[in-house]
């Protein structure tokens, strides 16, 4: 409690000067900023929880700002000395930049001071958070990923609507059933568009860094394989007439989202899905099950991501800033947050709560977002650029018909390179 | 003005379908803003709706403190505004009508300022605006107007120099200074030009996202295009509403130079009589 | 007589600065250390959180070996200079020239052609990426009625940038304002002067109008340079670049250096080789304009 008065007269001291115009506060309070990506109704459950926190919290006083819209104004503000004290305007793919330059506080002396554990997170989600042996974010919302598929259809087209694929092989065989052409060849609805080569080379059996050697993996076998396999399926289904296609889906935020109306048989998607559905599409009878592996592949693959909160080195109350991220990321805010915004929590405990158990939907999302197969962003400091990478690869063995391996030893000496640079310079 | 009848209609029948095209967006917005939530990504070629949802205008304006951040937005766009015309037209008025040594090479460097991608010099106009202690005000928004605009400065200066010489060595003759020249004769020739960059500079504070998002450190201080970004929710946009707020955020705009216009009528017959 | 053309001399100096001034204090306080900055980072590894680390010239080296992107976000700009700059100045122009007709309810088209320059960015993107939709999207639609199946536009890497020209057409009101104004300020007299000698509408145009205009034809094509080379936000809220690097263009590799990879000794690095192309191109562009532009406040000299 010492540590924290003190902390509180020298905020009265720099009040005057440092703080300027941003850091008007009432006498012995602390007041911490805190900046959000999260917008529209996320952002009024986030407001309301933090009017919460402020409430029950009388010696700290937490600003909320929205900064959403732009990639510059955090890299921008942390480089200018003027970062906010606590933040989840970051996406956990820009984590291990920020963290390997020595823009975030390490977390750990924290957690084990405020007698919180790592262990409370689901695994997946325990890894994403950590880098290079330190724990540099917590989080208070996760996700799943899985394949939605129209029941109806299925059992017009001759499949078992109770028995989705469970193979690769069932899979392409489910597509190539539910795919409807005209007479001039172009799509009335296609089975399925299997989106991103970063979460299907994971089904392959793949992966994009190696943490023991630590070398990029970008051509690793199965991801050549999980890229061979895309490039296969949308040369099968022409991938311009599915764009062309494609351009007359409504948004999936409306009623006409391609899904809800049948264009589409299948749906690769996440748990939020079933919020869309029973909004847009309360009569669609439907079914979900996780993206199917081949032969010696992964089973039950989720890619984990989104927003995650940090708490940038130059954050000026480092004490209230964790007592805050310790709630704002804790079971009761998570739970809430995530019930509201139709997310899972990735906190263990608050995953057990009835309103997330009681829904099949959720409680097999929350049951794959916790399993071995979740997986984050590969934890390197240059992973945004090797996304972009990534999705460079794909977007040119999709479109362009270059070689899976090829494209991928590309990427790999690429990114390679680029992180041997990173390495000599990082902090962390 | 005796021009040919057929001149007359062809040129109104050209205007009217460029017209219909250039009122394309923004019937199209007009029409969106208007629509049922499940109405917007209706496959059908619809501008309007059958039955205008009129609520949408004020569930998108209780979305954000909308009165405030106009006022807001007013204060910083009218400032700049003001400022960026002043201090242009003076600067300009020394790079065209003004003979002195190094001139040119000083343009070409204010021409060259505008050469560098604002991605690499935002970082350090960031540090210069923060060790002046101004981040978190309207200051970086507005104060730099005062200084003139690089932009602006070469727009009257191609300007200041289409005005006859004449005009300005008989102000002379008359014992004027050429403070009272720019005052008395290139600013009320030029008002056109004047009126185009007080409204550019307006429109350009008015729709400014990054500088009001990279500035303001407190949300009572947004902008309507921070506040409009806000409705660009995470899972998609709520287009109907969105682009009610944009309806709203563009109406000044288009009144304000729908009424600003009539000064180029006037600086016309001003030319006309001095001439 | 040395000592007066000394002092006038001195005089004009004190005056030219004097009018200057606001623009020079305004460059030394916010601008000067920036532009600085920036050419300091382009020598070191600076990642925006650690202090620069200096390199030479590593990363212009890298940037002229090794970077693909680069080479081919460079080709994707120079596309636009040649072709969409030229196409949107004469567009502006015409349109311009349009509204300069003795018409009733011209305030109104005025009103009308500028709108799209105020729409916001979010919204005219959002639009333009249903008005190009190659299926449901009004201008294939337009094209069917006419039997020609249209292309897939942004979809299709041959069609993407030709969409964005197109869609740059649309929008230059801002360059036609320009245009008017200074069609505004040509005095009558030169038109009817013109007459008197038997000049037609054509010669009226030629030998009147576009000298009188050529001021404001060079600042739309030297700002047009400029900004053309700096081609960013369309691109970034519509196409990241895609399909297949076809819209790849030079400030969204920069920025996509800059911001996503947090390479800001690179990005800078990038962003001075593109400011010596713009200096060198506009340089070009004044050596040439003393043939083409003609200023009559500077007649006398």
């Amino acid at each position: 409690m010492k540590r924290r008065e003190v902390l509180r007269l020298g905020a009265g001291a720099l009040a005057a000067g440092a703080l300027g115009g941003c850091g008007r506060r009432r006498s012995g309070e602390v007041l911490l900023r805190y900046w959000t990506g999260w917008t529209g109704h996320e952002l009024q459950v986030q407001r309301d929880l933090i009017e919460e926190f402020n409430r029950s919290h009388p010696g700290i006083r937490v600003k909320i700002l929205c900064v959403a819209g732009s990639y510059q104004k955090v890299p921008i503000a942390i480089a200018g000395g003027d970062t906010p004290d606590v933040c989840s305007a970051v996406w956990a793919d820009q984590l291990y930049g920020y963290a390997a330059r020595g823009a975030l506080t390490p977390l750990d002396d924290y957690l084990a001071r405020w007698g919180r554990s790592l262990d409370e997170w689901m695994p997946g989600v325990r890894r994403m958070l950590r880098y290079n042996g330190r724990t540099f974010a917590l989080s208070t919302t996760a996700n799943s990923t899985f394949i939605a598929y129209n029941r109806r259809i299925f059992a017009e087209c001759g499949l078992d609507p109770d028995r989705p694929p469970q193979t690769i092989a069932e899979l392409e065989e489910a597509a190539e059933k539910t795919t409807l052409r005209d007479a001039r060849g172009n799509y009335l609805r296609y089975g399925l568009r299997p989106g991103g080569l970063q979460i299907w080379a994971r089904v392959f059996g793949g992966d994009w860094y190696n943490e023991e050697t630590g070398a990029i993996t970008a051509d690793h076998p199965g991801n050549i394989a999980a890229l061979a396999w895309l490039q296969r399926w949308f040369s099968r289904y022409d991938i311009r007439k599915m764009e062309t296609f494609e351009a007359g889906f409504g948004s999936l935020e409306a009623s006409t989202g391609a899904f809800y109306t049948g264009k589409t048989a299948m749906w690769q998607t996440g748990e939020w899905a079933g919020e869309n559905i029973r909004r847009y599409a309360p009569h669609l009878d439907w079914g979900y099950f996780p993206l199917p592996p081949p032969p010696g592949g992964r089973k039950n693959c989720v890619q984990l991501g989104g927003s995650v909160f940090v708490m940038p080195a130059a954050c000026r109350h480092k004490d209230e800033a964790f007592e805050f991220l310790s709630w704002i990321c804790g079971h009761y805010a998570s739970r809430r947050f995530c019930s509201e915004i139709h997310n899972i929590p990735p906190l263990i405990e608050a995953a057990k709560a009835p309103e997330f158990q009681r829904i099949p939907l959720m409680r097999d999302a929350i049951r794959l977002a916790g399993g071995q197969n979740a997986f984050g962003p590969a934890p390197v400091a240059v992973w945004p650029m090797y996304q972009r990478e990534i999705q460079r690869a794909e977007d040119r063995a999709i479109h362009g018909g270059g070689d899976p391996a090829a494209l991928l030893r590309e990427v790999q000496q690429r990114v390679q390179r680029e992180l041997e640079e990173a390495k000599r310079y990082a902090v962390y | 003005m005796r021009a040919p009848r057929w001149k007359i209609w062809a040129g109104h029948v050209t205007l009217l379908a460029l017209s219909a095209a250039a009122l394309l967006p923004f019937l199209w917005m007009l029409g969106t803003s208007l629509k049922a939530d499940a109405e917007v990504f209706s496959p059908r070629l619809q501008f309007f709706p059958a039955r205008p949802v009129w609520e949408n205008y004020p569930r998108a304006l209780a979305y954000i403190p909308f009165a405030r951040y106009a006022l807001n937005t007013l204060l910083i766009a009218a400032l700049s505004a003001v400022g960026v015309t002043l201090a242009s037209s003076l600067v300009a008025y020394s790079f065209s009508r003004l003979k002195w040594p190094g001139r040119d090479a000083v343009f070409f460097l204010l021409l060259s300022t505008l050469m560098l991608p604002a991605q690499v010099t935002m970082l350090p106009v960031f540090v210069v605006f923060k060790t002046l202690g101004w981040v978190g005000t309207f200051r970086p928004l507005i104060v730099p107007a005062f200084f003139g605009s690089a932009f602006f400065i070469f727009l009257l200066r191609q300007f200041f120099m289409t005005i006859p010489q004449e005009l300005s060595d008989a102000a002379r003759m008359d014992g004027a200074s050429e403070l009272d020249i720019w005052r008395r004769v290139m600013l009320p020739l030029s008002r056109p030009a004047l009126t185009t960059v007080a409204l550019f500079t307006f429109m350009g504070a008015w729709n400014d996202f990054l500088g009001p998002l990279m500035y303001l450190n407190d949300d009572t201080m947004y902008t309507l295009s921070l506040g409009l970004q806000q409705f660009v929710t995470q899972h998609g946009a709520q287009w109907n509403l969105l682009m009610a707020a944009s309806v709203v955020m563009t109406l000044p705009i288009i009144l304000l130079w729908f009424l600003g216009q009539r000064t180029f009528v006037q600086g016309v017959t001003l030319t006309g009589v001095k001439g | 007589m040395r000592s007066t053309e000394r002092r006038r001399n001195l005089r004009a100096l004190a005056a030219g600065l004097a009018f200057a001034s606001p623009w020079l204090i305004g460059f030394a306080i916010f601008t000067a250390y920036p532009i600085c900055a920036s050419l300091y980072y382009s020598f070191t590894r600076y990642d925006t959180l650690s202090t620069p680390h200096w390199v030479g010239l590593q990363n212009y080296m890298r940037l002229l070996t090794e970077d693909e992107l680069f080479w081919k976000s460079l080709r994707n700009t120079l596309f636009m200079v040649v072709f969409g700059l030229p196409a949107s100045l004469v567009a502006g122009l015409a349109l311009a020239l349009l509204l300069n007709m003795k018409l009733r309810g011209m305030a109104l088209y005025r009103t009308v052609f500028y709108i799209p320059s105020i729409v916001p960015t979010v919204a005219s993107a959002v639009l333009w990426m249903w008005l190009l939709n190659p299926q449901i999207g009004l201008i294939n639609r337009l094209l069917a009625l006419a039997g020609v199946q249209g292309p897939g536009w942004l979809t299709d890497p041959a069609w993407a940038k030709p969409a964005l020209i197109l869609m740059g057409l649309w929008g230059v009101g801002g360059s036609m304002i320009i245009y008017l104004a200074g069609l505004q300020d040509v005095p009558r007299e030169l038109y009817e002067a013109a007459e008197i000698d038997g000049a037609g509408g054509m010669a009226k145009f030629r030998h009147v109008t576009i000298p009188m205009l050529s001021p404001v034809i060079f600042f739309n094509l030297v700002m047009g340079l400029i900004g053309t080379f700096q081609y960013f936000t369309q691109v970034y809220v519509m196409t990241q670049g895609g399909p297949q690097d076809a819209t790849l263009f030079y400030a969204l590799h920069l920025f996509n250096r800059a911001f996503t990879d947090l390479q800001f000794g690179y990005a800078s690095a990038m962003a001075w080789i593109l400011f010596a192309i713009t200096v060198l191109a506009t340089a070009l562009v004044f050596r040439t304009s003393a043939r083409w532009v003609y200023y009559p406040g500077e007649m006398r000299q």
